[in-house]
């Protein structure tokens, strides 16, 4: 009996130890003491087992059974089946956060996906202080994007905002960042891509630093040019990783919330209304938690399909 | 050429990067109801009167200790119960073992927001809103952490835990006197981010801490940011907030950085 190795899922381990897997004894150990393995093992699972019953599964069942009712924290409910979903379907508000969100996604991915690959590739080249470098663009994802949205709204202030001030010097402007409905993503997305760039940037880099030196080296003596060896070899070699970097993104990109709460209030005119925030609405402004949670199964779903793509076009990770 | 534009290119997108973070301290210590503009600022005046201002005006320091309390209780507790469950996960043999396990992974693909009106549901009926157990057990149930722990456990070598059983050391003993130490820098590395990842949280706190004084810090934040105050007095509050994520940050930075390199650490 060897030691269980089906079904790894995708990160490689941390700091790997020295010493290999020791292949276990052949045959079983007698029956007690099987009992006992298996006692010691449930007791010590015990306490996250059942937080992940109260706390994961209970709410993922609850969400879907609750999305088929009309609850409302106080007063009656009933079970009304697929009405909340059928609301969806007429619900103008829905369709326009949905978009919001389709539309905040399509700038935020692609903007962060060229940051963290554009930094990743300077850094896989510096020769001095990469550590340094690396620390200073990984520093914005340390911190809240609560705090990433104040200190932004302050720079896309109409009035003394530093952005326009910026802008001043070239005779531009000032552009009312927030507050015009076309500019208000395009704002937001640069500040979530500020605060998060720093971690795609580490995968990217970690996957660049796996690439066989000799593949490169080659491209070099067969003349290849910087621009050559990045299109022909770094990127095809790249691309899971990339892949996998662009879903995750993605996937965050789907469940904005805070950046605009803070920022905009979904303004103007809900130009920056996600589906999270119609979902935070529906729930604590209108308590209205069966249509929410209805809103929460779309969100669920949504992420299902970005990770099902994930796991066709990559694969298993090992 | 090419040798003297890389370096230029990086050190401009490190400044891109670190003006937030400048301008936010400099508003901070500039005086109250001056002019903002960034030519504007004059370090002789720089003045702590914001942060007093702020630290007196609003309960940022209850909020302070709610972040603090909400962070530091979810580290201790996420480390030893996911230890323990990922050491029976990874050494013990017992019915279901796989099936939990992956069902607990796949809670993974299960966003938050997704669940958010039932966890809120279960929580209040419990009489959990604005409570600190309320704000703290529901997050415990953390997957990554728990795979994490799995896959590092996996590579210790079973002849250590064989010996200190032929030593007749309980399973506890065996935990806390061979487990824990061999596993330290995974659980300081998950340490860390867990605590992170609960110091920046939002929306969780947001709707559990109804009242002011369960706000979490970045909950304060936000709600400051709602109200009338000077965008000084903000920036001194938000400086506040990012003072411990700096200080981990500086401290730590290699161990995080690597580590999100190899195992792909997300919240």
């Amino acid at each position: 009996m060897t030691a269980s190795t089906t079904g790894e899922l995708a990160a490689p381990t941390p700091e790997p130890v020295a010493v290999p897997d020791p292949p276990r004894p052949a045959g079983r150990p007698p029956r007690p003491v099987r009992r006992r393995e298996a006692r010691v093992g449930l007791l010590f699972v015990a306490p996250m087992l059942l937080l992940f019953l109260v706390f994961r599964f209970g709410p993922t069942l609850g969400a879907a059974f609750l999305s088929l009712t009309d609850y409302r924290l106080s007063g009656d409910w009933r079970f009304i089946g697929v009405e909340n979903y059928a609301r969806l379907l007429e619900d103008d508000l829905f369709w326009a956060s949905l978009g919001v969100t389709a539309l905040y996604t399509l700038v935020f991915v692609p903007l962060t996906v060229c940051l963290s690959l554009g930094t990743a590739l300077l850094l896989h080249r510096a020769v001095w202080l990469r550590g340094f470098f690396r620390g200073v663009f990984f520093l914005p994802y340390v911190t809240s994007i609560v705090l990433a949205a104040v200190i932004w709204k302050w720079i896309y202030d109409v009035e003394d905002g530093l952005l326009n001030a910026a802008l001043g010097v070239l005779s531009l402007g000032p552009f009312d960042f927030l507050g015009d409905e076309r500019l208000v993503l395009p704002a937001i997305a640069v500040t979530s891509a500020w605060k998060g760039f720093g971690y795609s940037m580490l995968i990217l880099l970690a996957g660049l630093q796996s690439i066989p030196r000799e593949v490169t080296e080659a491209a070099v003596i067969d003349g290849a040019t910087g621009w050559q060896r990045l299109r022909w070899v770094t990127l095809p070699l790249l691309r899971p990783v990339l892949f996998f970097v662009l879903v995750i993104e993605a996937i965050g990109a789907f469940q904005v919330f805070d950046a605009m709460y803070v920022m905009t209030a979904g303004g103007p005119v809900r130009a920056s209304y996600s589906l999270v925030y119609l979902l935070y609405d529906t729930g604590f402004k209108f308590f209205d938690f069966g249509y929410a949670s209805a809103l929460g199964l779309v969100l669920f779903l949504v992420v299902l399909v970005f990770s099902l793509i994930q796991r066709r076009l990559i694969g298993r990770d090992d | 050429m090419a040798r003297l534009r890389l370096p230029a290119l990086l050190v401009l997108v490190a400044l891109v990067t670190m003006t937030p973070f400048v301008v936010m301290v400099l508003v901070a210590f500039a005086p109250a109801g001056g002019r903002t503009l960034p030519g504007a600022f004059d370090l002789t005046r720089a003045t702590w009167e914001n942060f007093s201002a702020v630290l007196s005006g609003a309960d940022i320091t209850r909020w302070a200790v709610n972040s603090l309390v909400y962070s530091l209780v979810s580290v201790v507790l996420i480390l030893l119960f996911s230890s323990m469950a990922g050491y029976a996960f990874a050494k013990k043999r017992f019915p279901g073992r796989e099936l939990l396990f992956w069902s607990f992974l796949a809670t993974l693909m299960v966003p938050f927001q997704a669940t958010l009106i039932p966890y809120f549901v279960l929580v209040s009926r419990l009489g959990g809103v604005d409570t600190y157990w309320g704000l703290i057990v529901p997050t415990l149930a953390n997957s990554q952490a728990v795979f994490l722990m799995r896959q590092f456990i996996r590579q210790l070598p079973d002849e250590l835990f064989e010996a200190a059983k032929i030593d007749g050391a309980s399973e506890w003993r065996i935990y806390t006197t061979v487990v824990i130490p061999l596993i330290t820098p995974v659980l300081a590395t998950l340490g860390v981010f867990v605590f992170l990842w609960h110091w920046n949280d939002f929306l969780w706190p947001l709707v559990i801490g109804q009242s002011s004084h369960m706000r979490t810090l970045t909950v304060g934040l936000a709600t400051l940011e709602g109200e009338n105050v000077a965008v000084n007095q903000i920036m001194a509050g938000a400086t506040i907030t990012v003072l411990p994520c700096l200080l981990v940050f500086g401290l730590l930075q290699r161990y995080l950085t690597d580590s999100i390199a190899t195992t792909g650490l997300k919240s």
